[in-house]
């Protein structure tokens, strides 16, 4: 329909109601239905009807329900816009809230308040006044409601006509369970709204959360519909019960909730039953016993919509009690009619139970999925066995069952595998045999993607006393040079090539020559500087070179976690949340009053909400940004660091904050992926002493080391396994004296405690610091500290965490008497 | 809170739109949500995501996708369940569920969409209790309204149940005939690994019950052997108290057709039937045999046995025929359909034939999964069985009556 077509339709349609608004001859209802009809199926694919509102208007006075209802669709869509034609309709509306056919009364009545337009808030308070009262509950029910919408149009004209305590006695008294449902809903919506429009005091709020009225709303749980037994249990969920006796009994009272057919209700159910046992552990497991039965149904029997919300809870709760769900991993099997998302979460449902009890079966199962039709599944459950296998102790199986799939002959199958057998033989090297004879089969011809590259280019590298051909595949590589297009390979490649010159020199010296030498005209910085580095390493001679870049390996124990346990305990106070579902916190994107007391994605700016929600398309893909989230990012410490740093963790790879730290004698035992790179402690130290040395610690009697080391995954990892051993309010005396967080930096670097990173806008910053006990071996005698300051009251706040807890009085101390001098000195 | 509930056709168009909060949400949300459905692999997005400004839920029946959009923290499966409510509701009100239905009875679809929820909060999603508001569009009601003058489709009395204090059922029913139906229908849920071990086999159970009695009949069903389920859930009439101390279902039943009760059996030791791939691949060229036939008789025929083979990509053409039955082939989804029925008495049903693989390919290296669907009328699969219906608080005889019937849902076996 054009343009012009349309105006004219429109211009008929305003005559034909116009003609019809005074008309009382018979059959006319019928007639105005089918315009009425007309003009909403406008409304409904979009076409602004909104020129005829007076005409609506005008023929609105009937009797017949459905015209009715839809000229309150009409008016409801478009009052917003039309505020002044809006007052036309009060009038029927108004008479309507006195019909004597209450399902009338209640419509209009609703209707009248989803007008939403605030000069006509006047006309709302009487008919809500009198529909709270009304003798039928249905309207009760509708004015409940009514009185939220109000709020949200005009929250002085809610309060001043005291409709929220009217809302509470009708909470407490009203015969009607569903008058109570929406009484409370409305009531926790404008408490919670009236606290952060006024002093942010959740006094009203929590006078919801007592016990008379909790009561009240347990023993009635059966008379509520199911949506409203899900609000009551939510809001029975934030009840802190006062000793175990009740918490059994309220237990006893919800426990057939759990059978219910719907699953926000069981959901619901089973938050109430986790908060309530929190501090008692054995009946906590208890509780996981008996709810397992109604979420696994939940899992396998809904749609698969409801088991991707349902399983992505599962995980949390597998992630506090692994073994509860190990015997029922047959739930999480794929079907073949699962939608990929639902496939992906199982994949990691089964990598997260496995145990020595059920590997076998699961890893089979995994194994099948390798042939699976999608690749993208097929990728997740190679890795997924990968996992698996790294997290086990008994991995013979499994390993035999890795090396089939570089049988299957599939790109992508062998590429993924290939990554697998290098973590695997990094972690076991005990396997190196096995694995070896298998790999030395692959073709290099068939590996194209550059992780798969890398891995087999490492293993030639690190294997190449077991590989008779090792040095002339990698001789093919280096021919190829120019083609390789992944910085990563041709990192690999250098490192591989110099280590089997250290094994095999007669038949790989000519390649290392040419390696080294595409190496320094590479355009790419790291290639270009590793290679430069090995080449100065030969030149002081190859036993040193060798000492450097291939030392003896220790097996690699731990590879690091990906979400630290601060976040994951948080997600599960967050239970029944769309955070769960999104795998993150909700304070990380959500709004304000659901941000826990660390606002550190607003203190830092890192996470502005809309920023981080348009990229946020799927969940699990931030998991990452959660690790950067905690700390800034490197170039931003290297600039806090007002360039007195040292550059010393310039080079330093990501992958290799997992890695134990060796004693500082030897060389980082690591080194074989990016081992020139990494600076050994010992040599930081060394450098360190060609700078100024750093002012006497001021108190005697705790000294802390100059220059401490710590990087920022140890300090993640750190911080999130330790306790707030103390926290220290401190007001700052000079405040103004912090524009930005560099003087303070500075300042606290000179009495040695040094920042990891620090983030905010005036007037509010937020800093990690870290401290080192001197004289203490490398990687112990840290203290952690998230320095939290108000520039503009000078009110300061520091959460100490520390790895001996014993000297932290003394530390603190030092931290407040080190504050105190900033800004005097 | 949900913001509002968008109903889109099987293109991507808004057919309908509800808003529940003064913040209108713009129509450009469903186009964003289109793009990010069809921008990747199918079947990537999950059913909760995260918009510029809002957190969508949505779910999909029957080629229509529902969308809802919250704010706020919410639980997730309060909007998903809801959804799926207005998905049902909507299907049994119109009598199915596609473009053209939602289309010509939008009127409805506002009318109850508008009672569902108030305030971004479900409120009426019983069917029963609807059907009282608001008449659905059925035969009944328009030769109702050709006689009588009133063609409203809107009920003019307030459903009673409001004030019954029985939520789910009016006072003063009363019915001409007094029965009640119970239909005990069960799923069967396995999957056969590479090996042809049986990696699981589970039962979902239903039982669904029509009621048509009179007053405020209080109902009692005992079954014969409760102790085989794993798991149930039952209508909020069942009274949970009676099930747990003696396995009794005691309530008192909505009027009309509701879900009495679900329930979950697992680790079935065997299917009914046996499904036996054999797939061997060279030379471009794959020799399929499969070999179906009973391995744990139920007791009544097994009807409707249907074996899909949907085809890797890697296959170019298939040439496949069985000694029974008819074997199919859809050209756009890549589906062969070996339709078999009933397995005859003097022959195992066979499929014979061979797959070609597309040039250059040697051999299949994607496996596919047959998916077998059957059907067993008169027997529940897991062996679950009623004993007897007692009906109290009533003057008068009625009759009552048990159905069973045993359905594949999603039978597996991978080659």
């Amino acid at each position: 329909m054009n343009a012009d077509n349309r105006k004219g339709e429109l211009v008929e349609l305003k005559n034909q109601l116009r003609q019809l608004a005074g008309s009382r001859a018979p059959g006319v209802e019928d007639v105005k239905r089918e315009l009425y009809k007309k003009v909403i199926s406008y409304m409904t694919i979009g076409i602004d009807v909104s020129s005829l509102f007076s005409e609506m208007v005008m023929c609105s006075a009937t009797s017949d329900l459905v015209l009715k209802k839809m000229c309150y669709l009409y008016v409801g869509n478009y009052a917003r816009g039309h505020p002044d034609l809006a007052l036309l309709t009060i009038n029927f509306l108004q008479k309507d809230c006195h019909d004597e056919d209450p399902m009338i009364r209640g419509l209009a009545l609703r209707s009248l308040c989803s007008l939403r337009v605030m000069n006509l808030v006047e006309y709302l308070v009487g008919p809500l006044h009198a529909g709270l009262k009304d003798s039928n509950g249905y309207v009760r029910t509708v004015a409940a409601m009514g009185v939220l919408k109000l709020y949200h149009i005009s929250p002085s004209s809610c309060t001043d006509n005291d409709f929220p305590a009217m809302l509470k006695t009708q909470l407490l008294q009203d015969s009607d369970a569903q008058v109570v449902a929406n009484c409370l809903c409305a009531l926790q919506e404008i408490y919670l709204a009236e606290a952060s429009r006024s002093d942010g005091s959740l006094k009203d709020r929590d006078s919801l959360y007592t016990t008379s009225v909790i009561y009240l709303l347990i023993n009635r749980i059966k008379d509520f519909s199911e949506w409203a037994q899900c609000l009551v249990l939510d809001v029975v969920s934030k009840y802190v019960s006062s000793n175990p006796e009740e918490s059994f009994k309220m237990m006893d009272i919800l426990e057939d909730r759990l059978q219910h057919a719907n699953s926000a209700v069981v959901l619901a159910t089973i938050k109430v039953f986790l908060h309530l046992t929190l501090s008692m552990a054995d009946i906590h497991q208890q509780v996981y016993e008996r709810i397992k039965a109604p979420l696994l149904t939940l899992v396998s029997s809904g749609s698969v919509e409801q088991s991707y919300a349902v399983i992505s809870h599962l995980h949390l709760l597998v992630l506090r009690a692994p073994t509860v769900f190990a015997s029922e991993y047959k739930h999480f099997y794929c079907r073949y009619s699962d939608p990929s998302y639902v496939k992906k979460l199982k994949l990691e449902m089964l990598t997260a139970i496995a145990n020595e009890s059920n590997t076998y079966e699961i890893v089979t199962e995994l194994c099948e999925y390798a042939a699976n039709v999608d690749v993208a599944i097929a990728r997740e459950s190679i890795r997924a066995v990968g996992k698996i296998a790294l997290q086990q102790y008994d991995v013979n199986a499994i390993v035999d069952r890795l090396l089939q799939f570089l049988e299957m002959e599939k790109d992508y199958v062998t590429a993924e595998t290939l990554v697998l057998v290098k973590d695997l033989l990094r972690k076991y090297p005990q396997w190196s045999h096995d694995c070896i004879a298998v790999v030395g089969n692959v073709s290099s011809k068939s590996v194209t993607e550059p992780k798969a590259k890398a891995a087999l280019v490492w293993m030639l590298g690190e294997y190449a006393y077991d590989m008779l051909d090792a040095p002339y595949v990698l001789e093919g590589f280096v021919e190829n040079w120019a083609e390789e297009e992944s910085a990563e390979v041709r990192l690999e490649l250098l490192t591989a090539v110099t280590k089997i010159f250290f094994k095999r020199p007669p038949e790989s010296i000519k390649m290392l020559g040419a390696a080294l030498a595409a190496g320094l005209a590479d355009a790419h910085q790291d290639v270009h500087d590793r290679a430069l580095l090995y080449y100065r390493l030969l030149q002081q001679g190859v036993e040193i070179a060798e000492r450097v870049v291939n030392p003896p390996k220790q097996a690699v124990s731990v590879f690091a976690d990906t979400q630290s346990s601060e976040i994951r305990d948080r997600i599960f106070d967050e239970f029944n949340s769309l955070a769960v579902v999104y795998q993150e916190p909700s304070y990380m994107f959500l709004d304000k009053e659901h941000r826990g007391p660390i606002e550190l994605t607003e203190d830092t700016g890192i996470l502005p909400m809309d920023s981080k929600l348009s990229n946020d398309v799927l969940p699990s893909q931030h998991v990452e940004a959660n690790d950067n989230d905690l700390l800034l990012s490197a170039s931003e410490r290297e600039e806090s660091r007002g360039g007195v740093g040292n550059g010393s963790y310039a080079y330093s790879g990501p992958d290799l904050s997992g890695f134990d730290t060796p004693s500082p004698a030897a060389p980082s035992n690591n080194a074989s992926l990016s081992s020139t790179s990494h600076t050994s402690p010992a040599i930081d130290d060394l450098l360190g002493l060609t700078f100024p040395a750093a002012p006497v610690p001021t108190s005697p009697s705790l000294k802390l080391k100059p220059k401490p080391l710590l990087d920022p995954a140890t300090f993640q990892r750190k911080w999130s396994q330790l306790t707030i051993a103390s926290t220290l309010d401190h007001t700052l005396s000079q405040p103004a004296a912090l524009p930005s967080p560099q003087p303070l930096l500075r300042h606290m670097q000179a009495h040695s405690i040094e920042c990891m990173a620090s983030g905010g806008q005036a007037p509010k910053f937020k800093f990690f610091f870290f401290a080192q006990v001197a004289d203490s071996p490398p990687s112990t005698g840290f203290f952690l500290v998230e320095f939290v300051v108000n520039t503009s009251s000078g009110i300061s706040q520091a959460k100490v965490k520390a790895d001996n807890a014993d000297l932290v009085p003394a530390f603190g101390d030092l931290f407040v008497s080190t504050l105190r001098k900033f800004g005097s000195s | 809170m949900l913001h509002c509930v968008f109903l889109l056709s099987e293109h991507g168009e808004v057919m309908l739109e509800k808003q529940w909060m003064g913040q209108q949400v713009d129509r450009s949300i469903c186009s964003w949500f289109w793009k990010q459905l069809h921008s990747g692999a199918k079947g990537h997005v999950p059913s909760v995501i995260a918009a510029p400004a809002y957190y969508l839920l949505h779910i999909v029946r029957e080629g229509i996708t529902f969308l809802a959009c919250a704010r706020s923290e919410m639980s997730p499966l309060l909007g998903i369940e809801f959804l799926g409510r207005v998905a049902d509701v909507l299907s049994d009100y119109l009598g199915g569920l596609n473009d053209d239905l939602i289309k010509d009875n939008f009127v409805i679809v506002y009318q109850l969409l508008d009672e569902m929820m108030d305030s971004g909060f479900p409120m009426t999603t019983e069917p029963n209790i609807l059907k009282e508001i608001i008449v659905p569009p059925n035969l009944v009601s328009r030769v109702i309204s050709v006689v009588t003058g009133g063609a409203s489709n809107m009920g003019r009395i307030l459903p009673s149940a409001t004030s019954s204090n029985v939520r789910w059922r009016a006072s003063g029913i009363k019915h001409a005939n007094n029965e009640i139906y119970f239909d005990l229908m069960e799923e069967m849920d396995a999957t056969v690994n590479r090996d042809g071990f049986l990696a699981r086999c589970e039962v979902y159970g239903e039982v669904r019950a029509t009621s048509r009695l009179s007053g405020m009949p209080d109902v009692t069903v005992t079954f014969t052997n409760p102790s085989i389920l794993n798991d149930v859930s039952f209508h909020p009439c069942v009274r949970y108290k009676s099930w747990e101390a003696n396995q009794k279902l005691s309530f008192v039943p909505p009027d009309g057709s509701f879900k009495l009760m679900s329930y979950r059996v697992k680790n079935l030791k065997n299917t009914p039937i046996y499904v036996k791939p054999q797939l061997s691949s060279g030379e471009g060229v794959v020799t399929v045999n499969v070999m179906v036939g009973i391995r744990a008789d139920p007791g009544k025929p097994v009807d409707s046995i249907v074996v899909q083979l949907p085809l890797p990509p890697a296959v170019a053409s298939s040439d496949l025929s069985a000694n029974h039955g008819t074997v199919t082939h859809n050209h756009n989804t890549k589906i062969s359909t070996w339709n078999i029925g009933r397995i005859p008495k003097d022959k195992a049903p066979c499929l014979t034939g061979k797959l070609h693989l597309a040039k250059g390919l040697d051999r299949l290296h994607e496996y596919p999964t047959l998916l077998v669907g059957f059907k067993i009328m008169g027997v529940a699969l897991s062996g679950f069985r009623n004993d007897k219906v007692d009906i109290e608080h009533v003057d008068y005889r009625s009759f009552k009556g048990f159905r069973a019937l045993t359905r594949a849902a999603c039978y597996e076996i991978r080659t």
